[in-house]
């Protein structure tokens, strides 16, 4: 649904995008991870056909965003990373406003207002925009990029000024939108917050793509690598003894408990040679990488 | 470009233009002011007029053989009242052209609006364009409000205008519009270069006050500079000949002043040395129109009093512009055509001069980064 191929933007001879490859399938809730900086609203500008890339090209649903950004904005929604809006016209007049540019006529425009009013929980709210919360104006944000009932949506930093129950609810809704069938692209520099909603990511740092799959084939692929080598936890109530295996390619031992740095999964070898010993195994597991820690690392990179 | 998106744009900015606080509070003072002036006007005409009644009945007193016997005089038109209009038009509807003007784009970058709008499916042509309709929507708004109050004030005082005359006061309303979008189109374009509203207002302002006092101003000093002192006369005997003339207008207080006068000398005949000074004053005194008429080309407020003077006094601008032209006075006051012809360069340039600043907001806007 979403493609980017050799995607590139160039500010004052920086490449703030670098040649970014990216593919999204329909349906997907695709989490867009990277440090603040790393290019992620300047991807969204060019995928939502608000800029133009300085080379290669984007496309959504087949259509080339540069070369026909009007046919791609009839069917996108977009919200944007802290969203404005008119401040001196309510909630329902700054939705009447933007709905009239895809030629809804009033009934339509009416009814789809009203739902969408609901849905954001901002229904029989008559101050203006200008008066809103923060976190009210994230919640009209998100009806205006719902307002014609998009087949993609564009999320940047979603949550970024919601409390804990707008955080709730915007899960909820960002579910829902999924099982409609609709593309989510949610942008954001909060790992947790992606985790939670999203089926794939992308990673990207300074303008480049570093991975793209699932949480955990992501953390498995930016893991600092050992070659083939695993690490094997190893904890028991006595004092570990000595370990022998030619597998083995150190031990870090402290009192009961050691890390084994191995050629392969030597597991079972293990149990077996401290069963014969007497010593009794409380805990034994392959170390996986912590992702919180592969992505802040993958950040500082 | 599609025409209903435009629309869409031009509505929303028109709407937000006439319910907002600040153009309302202008509006209203821009209005009450109008009116002031136009019944001092009123006063002014109706004396006129008396004049004029006064001096038919004289006429008609006249023996026949008189040599005055076929002089008329001349009715006043009622667009002497509008005279009034022209400062104030200058002042508070130079100030609210730049208060519609000066944060159409840079509150949409601040508020963050531009970036939400600009996720609609619309070209970012559609969005200028339209802020500029709406603006444009706004200021003809006021105008026609002005009119209409001035109109009501004449029937109100019993003066009906004639066909001719109100064909002068609708373009009279015409010119005033243009200059007001003279100063639109600038306060537009500061709020699309800048970043921010303030500072969007403070470069307005210094080009309002720059075009309309620093202008005339620098004009004077550059007539100066270029042309030099006048040419000294030679100390011989003289013959008093007509060489030059010079037209001077200014306004200010509500009353535009015109005053054309003709440099007299008095020249030997028998004297080549006369001949020449003559030449050297007449060369001295075209250098300095041509460096007057030319700063008064860039000044929307020197353009505005040129064509509004033709409008509402035609008698006044045929003079100056015979005098320096033939250096006699035209005997029959010209119909409204004729006087707009006279000033058709000032027309061309309260025309171009918003062009200009609409083309560089243009420009700008289209290139805007929206980050």
């Amino acid at each position: 649904m979403i493609q980017a191929e050799n995607l590139t933007k160039v500010y004052n001879g920086k490449a703030v995008v670098d040649g970014l490859d990216l593919e999204v399938d329909e349906g997907d809730i695709f989490g867009f991870l990277g440090p603040n900086g790393a290019g992620k609203s300047t991807t969204i500008l060019m995928l939502t056909g608000m800029i133009e890339p300085t080379s290669g090209r984007c496309l959504v649903d087949g259509i080339e965003v540069a070369k026909d950004p009007l046919r791609v904005k009839e069917i996108i929604g977009y919200l944007p990373e802290d969203v404005g809006f008119y401040g001196n016209m309510t909630a329902e007049q700054n939705l009447d406003y933007f709905a009239r540019f895809y030629g809804m006529d009033s009934r339509e425009r009416k009814e789809r207002i009203a739902e969408l009013l609901e849905l954001v929980h901002l229904d029989g709210v008559t101050q203006k925009a200008g008066e809103y919360s923060r976190g009210m104006k994230q919640r009209l944000g998100l009806a205006q990029a719902l307002i014609n009932d998009p087949k993609v949506l564009f999320l940047d930093e979603p949550t970024a000024n919601l409390d804990p129950e707008g955080v709730r609810e915007y899960r909820k809704l960002v579910e829902h939108l999924a099982d409609e069938g609709k593309t989510i692209f949610v942008s954001s520099h909060i790992l947790s917050e992606v985790r939670e909603v999203c089926r794939t990511v992308g990673l990207l740092a300074k303008g480049k793509l570093v991975a793209q799959g699932t949480l955990e084939e992501v953390a498995r692929a930016l893991a600092p690598s050992d070659g083939d080598a695993v690490r094997i936890i190893v904890e028991t109530p006595e004092r570990l003894p000595a370990i022998e295996d030619p597998g083995i390619l150190s031990i870090e031992r402290n009192g009961s408990r050691a890390v084994i740095l191995a050629m392969a999964d030597i597991r079972d070898r293990l149990a077996e040679s401290l069963y014969s010993q007497g010593v009794h195994i409380r805990e034994m597991h392959l170390e996986e990488p912590d992702i919180e820690d592969v992505f802040m690392a993958a950040y500082r990179r | 470009m599609a025409l209903d998106r435009l629309l869409n744009v031009a509505r929303k900015e028109f709407s937000d233009h006439i319910t907002s606080r600040r153009f309302v509070i202008i509006l209203v003072l821009f209005l009450v002011i109008s009116a002031i002036g136009m019944h001092t006007g009123i006063g002014y005409y109706n004396d006129m007029l008396e004049s004029y009644n006064q001096q038919l009945q004289y006429m008609q007193e006249l023996e026949v053989d008189s040599p005055y016997v076929n002089w008329m005089p001349e009715k006043p038109s009622i667009m002497l009242i509008f005279n009034s209009m022209m400062s104030y038009m200058t002042t508070l509807g130079g100030i609210l052209a730049i208060a519609i003007g000066f944060d159409l784009v840079s509150k949409e970058k601040e508020t963050r609006s531009l970036k939400t709008l600009l996720s609609h499916p619309l070209y970012r042509d559609e969005i200028i364009n339209g802020k500029a309709l709406g603006g444009v929507g706004a200021l003809g708004f006021a105008m026609v409000l002005a009119l209409a109050i001035s109109l009501a004030m004449l029937l109100l005082f019993s003066i009906v205008p004639t066909l001719e005359e109100f064909a002068a006061i609708l373009i009279f309303g015409a010119v005033s519009l243009g200059f007001l979008l003279a100063y639109f189109s600038i306060a537009l374009m500061m709020s699309t270069v800048a970043r921010e509203s303030g500072n969007a207002l403070i470069y307005t302002l210094v080009i309002f006050f720059a075009v309309s006092s620093l202008l005339p101003l620098l004009g004077t000093v550059a007539a100066d500079v270029l042309v030099g002192d006048p040419p000294e006369p030679p100390e011989v005997g003289l013959i008093p000949t007509i060489v030059g003339r010079s037209v001077s207008a200014t306004a200010g207080g509500g009353y535009f002043v015109s005053s054309a006068s003709q440099s007299v000398v008095q020249v030997g005949s028998e004297d080549q040395v006369w001949r020449e000074y003559e030449e050297e004053l007449r060369n001295y005194i075209d250098k300095r129109m041509l460096i007057s008429d030319l700063t008064t080309l860039i000044s929307p407020q020197m353009n505005y009093y040129t064509i509004a003077m033709a409008v509402t006094n035609p008698q006044i601008t045929a003079t100056i512009d015979a005098l320096y032209n033939s250096g006699m006075a035209p005997e029959e006051t010209p119909g409204l055509a004729e006087a707009l012809g006279r000033v058709w360069m000032n027309i061309a340039a309260l025309i171009v001069f918003p062009s200009v600043f609409f083309a560089v907001t243009y420009v700008k806007f289209m290139r805007m980064d929206i980050r």
